[in-house]
């Protein structure tokens, strides 16, 4: 059973292998017109008349890398707060607005964004465009329902974190793979931290960051262009931005020189599992881009290298190469859950001999060939939907892309050779230096204290 | 707090006279016509029926060969073989090692996936439209060819061992596991679909290559395409690729399995120290795909525990932030398939939210839906469907199940009006007839000693099962004591 919920897409990315694109023969290109209101509001409109569905999103350039000192959380805390009251909208009315027609809203915080989104019955549209404005323009909070939604968050860690044998360890991969840059701070927060949040602190984020300067509105599907267009200045252009600047993150992360090595325990952990992370250039950059591909030759799909080495090679029983693209620098993550009765070092030997030999041996025109051609095919899944237009759009911008990114990157990725790859996996991986996290079972932590007495 | 402004820009005054304060939500303007995928389908004279949704926006395809045999057909002896059977279908055939479909398929660009479900085993495709011909070659070439080693076997059987594990580590998919054992005791879709310890130890490749040799057969199988593809272009593929696969041996005709008898109903609690959350399951037997109350159950459900606004999540997230989700679902099956409502929580609220579930539960027989409550989760159910019609594995998922469940493909039009006739009196005599609590399991897998005693105090009859003690092998769920 699914159960529909506001989903934070907090650690889900860390799951899906690379995806970005490759050129084939006839590539429908993401036909999109854009224009910014007086007040500053980033407005996209892609337009698809063949259902009579549409999404709409809005993207806000705020993101947990934006939580307040001693709050982390607070960005997807205050994200779920966007769903109660506003000036003129009881609490919960946007699923009056969108469940209730047929539609369903979400929302998610990333570390760079916060984005929210409906799908709803084409006819619907002006209704949810003034619904995304009334929440722009005002957030009302009260006590007890802050009280209960923060309950809520809690709920989501233990789901996410706690509960899932592998929850810690993602959550260690957010934590210990940056020194300084606010991305140290995993996005779903801590229970302290949710639990020193206050209603003020909800006012104050949304009078900083929750302003038509600062949000990117994407409307996506089946509408008329003057119709959507007319409706979006009556309800958008009246926000007017508070004055003063919008507070930004200047927190560079330095070069890593050392190695990092730790070792996280969790209870009912049946096998034990390694990650390795370094970090990635801005997502923009033809280096991302090149390392998307090495990331797919790596991990993406069953005839790829480390599946091939690690699972056929039963050492691990399963294993993830993962891109995490961040604004300002992501992460190249490689994990791998073990098989029964190997161990740890033995996977990390294995991904690294791996690492080493793509960096220093030629690719074969066939393998880069497939990469591309597979991820070519995962972008024209993204693309089947209005929803999944909006979001490569929204996301695009997020990442410090522009929106003709969404069109060029399958050009891009197709002028990217072998040599390319080679280069940009050599500077930031094979050459970099990672974070070594061991993740094992609590009774080994105890098993090895024993041991020292 | 900041305001709306009440000016209009100038260029909308022409028709924006009384420029105000919007303060409710504009109405909304006319619907416009759903549009419905139109299924054409030829069978072809070895019984191979294929079924072809064209769709042409996007340069993609999905395709899938359906076999009507899954998990229910797994012998007594041998929980996991229909499952076993699809993992290793992929993994060579006489002409091909799995490393080269592998990379054959990949090199295409294209997913290729087998796996089993209760009724039916897949292999799923999804390519884009150039490269359907020689994807389907793949396709066509496990289903008909796959050659089913040791080797691959045991590489697939140690896998299936090591993710058993981490299942059985986590209080959710444990949940599961246990609820299915007590909703249908030792009957089909009572065991683990992935099988036990004991049983993938005992599948030989000799059971792979007898389940594969009775059940896929074109005869007993579907292959559907959606998306990019015309349809006499899929029809001449399929016959090229499929037109020499050979029926079976003549069988009698399979009875109509009898539904199993619900065995009396528990309340069980699997006690796993240091879990992160409890996992709260009620549930008992559901219904058919083809029963006449399909839609009556599937409005209750949607009132009751389908989607946000649903009855389960409103008392236990949104009005008391007891959980990230909570919600229910019927999966109706060839035979009667399972009604699951469910939450997680931390282990000290589980028997708080096990009373709410059951209190919901109850309320859906005892009240009639309200009006305006049952026009929107009927509107959940018809979003859900056309959403799920708008993308090309969506539309073969939708397909594909009515033909297992040898359903009309015009059900695809009459679903919103099926949906739309229900009644709210046979939603609460469905639910009276369908949903008595007192014949419902109720499974918590948590840390039992922050709620054992609550628990003990809501409900009579709590057996406490230690997870070093659990036997998903058998109805009583308790590791046998060893004969001396």
């Amino acid at each position: 059973m699914i159960v529909a919920m506001r989903l934070a897409r907090l650690l889900v990315p860390l799951l899906l292998v690379a995806a970005s694109l490759n050129a084939a023969t006839s590539f429908p290109p993401m036909v999109y017109e854009h224009r910014v209101l007086e007040n500053g509001l980033d407005v996209y409109t892609i337009q698809d008349r063949s259902t009579p569905t549409v999404a709409i999103h809005v993207w806000y350039r705020v993101g947990s890398k934006d939580d307040p000192e001693g709050r982390s959380g607070f960005a997807h805390l205050f994200e779920h707060i966007m769903f109660k009251s506003t000036k003129n909208m009881p609490a919960e009315m946007l699923d009056r607005l969108t469940e209730d027609v047929g539609g369903w809203n979400n929302a998610t915080t990333l570390a760079d964004a916060t984005a929210y989104f409906e799908v709803v019955p084409s006819h619907y549209l002006e209704t949810l465009l003034w619904a995304e404005a009334e929440r722009m323009g005002s957030l009302n909070v009260d006590e007890a329902s802050f009280a209960s939604e923060r309950d809520v968050v809690k709920e989501e860690f233990r789901f996410r974190v706690l509960a899932p044998p592998y929850g810690r360890l993602f959550y260690a991969i957010e934590r210990d793979s940056w020194d300084v840059h606010p991305y140290r701070r995993p996005g779903i927060g801590s229970i302290e931290d949710l639990e020193a949040a206050t209603v003020e602190d909800v006012k104050a984020f949304h009078a900083a960051f929750y302003r038509p300067d600062n949000a990117i509105l994407v409307v996506s599907g089946d509408f008329d262009q003057e119709q959507a267009d007319g409706w979006i200045d009556r309800y958008f252009g009246p926000l007017s931005n508070p004055e003063g600047e919008i507070p930004r993150i200047d927190a560079p992360e330095p070069v890593r020189e050392q190695e990092k090595r730790l070792v996280e325990y969790a209870p009912n952990v049946t096998l034990p599992a390694i990650a390795l992370t370094w970090h990635t250039p801005v997502p923009a950059s033809d280096d991302a881009l090149a390392l998307q591909i090495a990331a797919t030759i790596l991990g993406g799909g069953d005839s790829s290298r480390l599946q091939q080495r690690l699972v056929r090679g039963e050492i691990a029983q399963d294993v993830y190469v993962s891109p995490d693209d961040r604004r300002e620098g992501g992460l190249f993550i490689v994990f791998a859950i073990l098989a029964s009765e190997r161990r740890p070092e033995e996977a990390e030997a294995a991904i690294r001999e791996e690492l080493a030999a793509l960096a220093s041996k030629a690719i074969p025109a066939g393998e880069l060939a497939k990469a591309k051609n597979l991820i070519l095919t995962r972008a024209l899944r993204e693309r089947e939907t209005s929803n999944g237009k909006a979001y490569l759009l929204g996301e695009s911008l997020i990442l410090g892309r522009d929106a003709a990114f969404v069109n060029q990157s399958l050009s891009r990725i197709q002028a990217i050779t072998g040599a390319d790859v080679q280069r940009a996996l050599t500077k930031y991986v094979t050459e970099g230096k990672p974070v070594v996290i061991t993740y094992l079972d609590e009774k080994q932590r105890n098993a090895e204290a024993g041991d020292t007495e | 707090m900041r305001r709306l402004f009440t000016i209009v820009p100038a260029a909308l005054l022409s028709f924006c006279l009384f420029a105000q304060e919007q303060t409710t939500p504009p109405a909304p303007a006319e619907p416009r016509e759903a549009r419905l995928p139109k299924p054409v389908e030829k069978t072809l004279p070895n019984g191979l029926r294929v079924i072809v949704v064209p769709r042409h926006e996007t340069p993609l395809v999905a395709a899938r060969l359906m076999v009507k045999a899954g998990g229910a057909a797994d012998t007594k002896a041998l929980p996991g073989l229909a499952y076993m059977t699809a993992a290793v279908l992929t993994k060579g055939t006489s002409s091909r090692s799995a490393e080269e479909i592998a990379l054959g398929v990949e090199a295409l660009g294209a997913t290729l996936e087998a796996g089993a479900g209760w009724d039916s085993s897949t292999v799923d495709v999804s390519v884009m439209a150039s490269n359907l011909a020689p994807a389907m070659a793949f396709v066509a070439d496990v289903v008909r060819n796959a050659t089913f080693t040791e080797s691959e076997l045991d590489r697939e059987r140690q896998l299936a061992l090591d993710e058993l594990q981490v299942v059985l580590g986590q209080p959710r998919s444990l949940g599961s596991l246990v609820m299915a054992r007590l909703t249908f005791g030792d009957a089909p879709y009572g065991h683990n679909l992935a099988g036990t310890p004991e049983s993938l130890a005992a599948i030989t490749n000799d059971a792979l290559k007898k389940f594969h040799g009775t059940h896929y057969r074109p005869e007993k199988s579907v292959l559907v395409f959606a998306g990019d593809v015309k349809p006499e272009a899929a029809f001449s593929l399929a016959e090229k690729l499929f037109g020499s696969w050979k029926r079976g041996p003549r069988q009698p005709a399979e009875a109509v399995r009898a539904a199993s008898k619900s065995p009396a109903p528990r309340i069980v609690v699997v006690d796993l120290p240091e879990a992160g959350q409890a996992s709260v399951l009620i549930g008992r037997q559901g219904i058919r795909r083809t029963d006449s109350s399909y839609m009556p159950a599937m409005v209750a459900n949607s009132v009751l525990g389908g989607g946000y606004s649903s009855r389960l999540n409103q008392e236990i997230r949104i009005r008391r932030g007891l959980s990230y989700g909570a919600g229910s679902s019927y999966e109706p099956r060839l035979s009667i398939g399972p009604f699951v409502a469910r939450t997680d929580t931390k282990n000290e609220s589980a028997a708080e939210v096990a009373e709410l579930i059951v209190g919901e539960i109850r309320r859906l027989s005892k009240e009639t839906v309200e009006g305006n409550e049952l026009a929107a989760r009927k509107a959940v159910l018809i979003g859900e469907f056309g959403q799920s019609l708008e993308t090309t594995t969506g539309i073969v998922n939708r397909v594909s199940a009515l033909a297992l469940y040898a359903l009309p493909l015009a059900e695809i039009n009459r679903y919103v009006s099926g949906v739309q006739s229900v009644k709210a009196e046979q939603v609460r005599d469905f639910a009276r007839l369908s949903l008595d609590t007192d014949r419902m399991n109720l499974v918590i897998v948590g840390d039992s000693k922050a709620f054992i005693e609550p628990l003990k105090k809501r409900f009579e009859n709590v057996e406490v099962i230690p997870i070093d003690d659990l036997d998903l092998a058998t109805p009583t769920l308790r590791t046998r004591l060893q004969k001396e």
